[in-house]
């Protein structure tokens, strides 16, 4: 019999160390990578083993939960004041250095009032007296800028509020009555609205609007890359978020949506209504409608009041009837539901 | 010990080179912005599907974030994986119903936004390795390089009855061919760099200044082995043509087939007329070399083949796996190997006692770099 040589020996052992090692460095060419699926547009599902890029219908978690603000109201703190009217106060903090995931995998730089955009929906009743205490925690000077009626020295443009700190208490009686936007009114303007300090103010009339499911959707869009054309649309920031987590609303219930269209780029965008038609009052300043319609068009800041009751339970989209705006994620669903 | 010597440097060079990229020694300027670079480097239309292959190409790490067609964002996955290193590469898969012929951009967003696009100007089904896409490689591969080259061949009883005078002009207007063909490979490495965005990642000028270096270099040993070997002069110098040639049809080949590949029908028919026309003078000047050799109809047949037949490996690999980094870096290495045949052809041609500086050789080298130069605009 032939004996094992030294030299043949230490090569055969050389030879079992270096399989180890390599099973050992590379175990992931070893694993069989795991399968997804995504279901299409046109409700293909596909299977990969890669990963999925979809922000249409993969739920996520972002920063900013759309779901939470469409119906969140602030009416301040409340007092009255001597003459009887009532003190409505807000602070409003001004910050630019957040970076938000503005949909799956993407983030941007947003600035924040109150550390969300749109900054917080502030709520009044005519006459009430609207004082806002006003900090910019900012790197860059900025203001608020309402919409409304209001003294010279309360419009926010030419007192313009220092970097790192700056104060400044606005103060006005809410007036007039209907839905307005307020933002920031520093130059370069368009860049201190685009990315995002703009929000949603509501005067309510003195004898309320009758009972109703409320909601605020601010239309905005992003610009991502900087090219002066926006990369993502959205009611409420987040493109697709209310195709995802559609909206539940009673059968029968009437709906009263706030909209304020703050998209800049673009000169118009709208919105539609699927199975159903709404009552529209432009800027809710009157109290009769302008329009019963399902498609209403929205240039720069221009909002109003939307109201309507659905008669049929299911999914109704809404979207902007500007197709590419619902495409790059300015589309939503109604849930109607008969409590069944 | 002495050979342990020459590792010191070596040894504190690396060392330099750990200090420098270890993270803290301040060695980047204050407010550094290294922008994400993507290339998508090919699309692709499958049943149903869109693919897009992406490379990192710039010098940070990228997440692809989505995906869209004609600008509007589609759902889509990215196979392996959506983080790419540099130079790494993932294939995103879009499912979408395209419309054969029509045009499309596809576009892929980074996680900070930034949107990258490449344009296909008509959609075409991706090419597959079946009967029929191996039928229209051997038809544009023979009608492409062989049967011209062959045809140009046709000229050398021609030439070998010419008198000293216009044999050495015709050499030259071989050499002039050449020197076009030479230049023109060069400015198509070049632009396939600049259209694919190889310069950031690769360096893309100088590697094909590198690649034409290297292989002009491994030409004239291969030259130089073959004369040991015993091979005739006029011979090894006709070999060395054919085989540069050979090189430089590979190229155009990876361009007739990216081409077709990517939808550009009517470049394609463009390039493989011009290409053809091309050929048929480079078929003169492998014939030019060994007009008075004695060489068999095998041994011609066998210089066609090596000067043709790279056409069809070239569209094949350019219709099925396009790699900008590969084309570039061949259509340079082409370049390279031709200005090494046209110097030993300079020099067999002294050796055979033509003067370089004589009125045949300028006006015929003249007239070959005018010919191909007309050829490839009216082609």
């Amino acid at each position: 019999m032939k004996t094992v040589t030294r030299p043949v020996a230490m090569a055969a052992c050389v030879a079992a160390v270096a399989a180890m090692g390599a099973v050992l460095l590379v175990p992931q060419a070893a694993t069989e990578p795991e399968e997804r699926a995504f279901v299409t547009h046109s409700g293909a599902v596909v299977r990969t083993t890669g990963e999925i890029l979809d922000p249409l219908y993969t739920a996520s978690d972002v920063e900013f939960d759309p779901m939470e603000y469409l119906r969140e109201f602030h009416g301040g703190r409340v007092s009255a004041l001597p003459d009887g009217r009532t003190l409505r106060e807000f602070t409003i903090i001004a910050e630019d250095d957040r970076v938000m995931e503005i949909s799956p995998g993407v983030f941007y730089n947003v600035w924040t009032y109150n550390g969300t955009v749109p900054g917080p929906t502030i709520r009044a009743t005519e006459g009430d007296i609207v004082r806002v205490r006003f900090i910019n925690n900012g790197d860059k000077d900025h203001t608020i800028h309402f919409h409304g009626i209001h003294p010279a020295g309360m419009d926010g443009v030419f007192e313009p509020v220092g970097r790192g700190g700056g104060e400044f208490t606005y103060e006005f009686e809410a007036a007039p009555v209907g839905v307005h936007p307020y933002h920031c009114h520093i130059m370069p303007l368009e860049e201190h609205i685009v990315h995002g300090l703009y929000g949603a103010f509501i005067v309510d009339p003195a004898e309320p609007r009758e009972e109703a499911d409320e909601m605020v959707m601010v239309l905005n869009g992003f610009d991502t890359d900087f090219d002066s054309e926006n990369n993502f649309y959205a009611a409420n920031t987040v493109p697709f978020y209310y195709q995802h987590h559609p909206i539940e609303i009673g059968l029968g219930e009437l709906i009263r949506i706030y909209v304020l269209n703050m998209v800049e780029f673009d000169p118009i965008n709208n919105f539609h209504l699927h199975g159903n038609l709404y009552d529209y009052y432009p800027t809710g300043t009157q109290r009769v409608p302008s329009a019963y319609t399902d498609m209403i068009t929205l240039s720069q800041t221009e909002r109003g009041i939307m109201e309507f009751r659905y008669d049929y339970p299911g999914p109704y989209m809404f979207h902007a009837h500007k197709v590419e705006f619902s495409e790059k994620g300015w589309s939503g669903i109604f849930l109607v539901s008969d409590g069944q | 010990m002495r050979a342990a010597q020459a590792l010191v440097p070596l040894a504190l060079a690396a060392a330099l080179a750990v200090y420098v990229l270890a993270p803290g020694p301040g060695l980047e300027p204050p407010g550094l912005v290294v922008l994400p670079e993507i290339t998508i480097e090919q699309v692709e239309f499958a049943d149903g599907e869109i693919r897009a292959s992406v490379r990192n190409t710039g010098h940070v790490d990228v997440s692809i974030a989505q995906a869209d067609v004609n600008d509007r964002i589609q759902p889509s996955a990215a196979e392996p994986g959506s983080r790419l290193g540099r130079l790494a590469q993932a294939t995103v898969r879009i499912p979408y119903e395209w419309n054969a012929g029509e045009p499309y951009e596809i576009g892929i967003t980074l996680d900070d936004g930034t949107r990258f696009a490449r344009a296909v100007e008509a959609a075409v089904p991706a090419i597959t390795a079946d009967a029929q896409t191996l039928s229209y490689l051997v038809a544009v591969g023979a009608c492409v390089g062989v049967v011209p080259v062959a045809i140009g061949l046709a000229w050398r009883p021609a030439i070998a009855r010419l008198r000293s005078g216009a044999r050495a002009a015709v050499l030259a207007f071989a050499m002039g061919l050449l020197a076009f063909v030479a230049a023109d490979t060069m400015r198509e490495s070049l632009e396939v760099s600049a259209e694919w965005g190889l310069d950031s990642a690769y360096n893309g000028t100088l590697m094909a200044v590198t690649a034409a270096a290297l292989v002009f270099l491994a030409m004239q040993w291969a030259s130089a082995a073959m004369r040991r070997a015993g091979a005739q002069a006029p011979v090894a110098i006709a070999v060395l043509v054919a085989a540069g040639i050979g090189m430089h049809n590979l190229g155009e080949g990876l361009a007739i087939g990216a081409a077709a590949a990517l939808g550009q029908a009517a470049f394609a028919s463009t390039l493989v007329v011009g290409l053809a026309l091309h050929n048929v003078t480079e078929g003169l000047a492998i014939a030019a070399p060994v007009a008075r050799s004695r060489v068999g109809l095998a041994g011609l047949a066998g210089l066609a083949a090596l000067a043709g037949l790279p056409v069809m490996a070239g569209t094949a690999a350019g219709a099925l796996a396009f790699s900008p980094a590969a084309a570039a870096v061949l259509l340079a290495a082409a370049a390279g190997a031709v200005v090494q045949v046209i110097a030993s052809m300079a020099s067999w041609m002294r050796s055979e006692g033509i003067s370089l500086s004589g009125a045949p050789v300028l006006a015929g080298a003249g007239a070959g770099m005018a010919t191909l130069y007309a050829v490839s605009v009216l082609a």
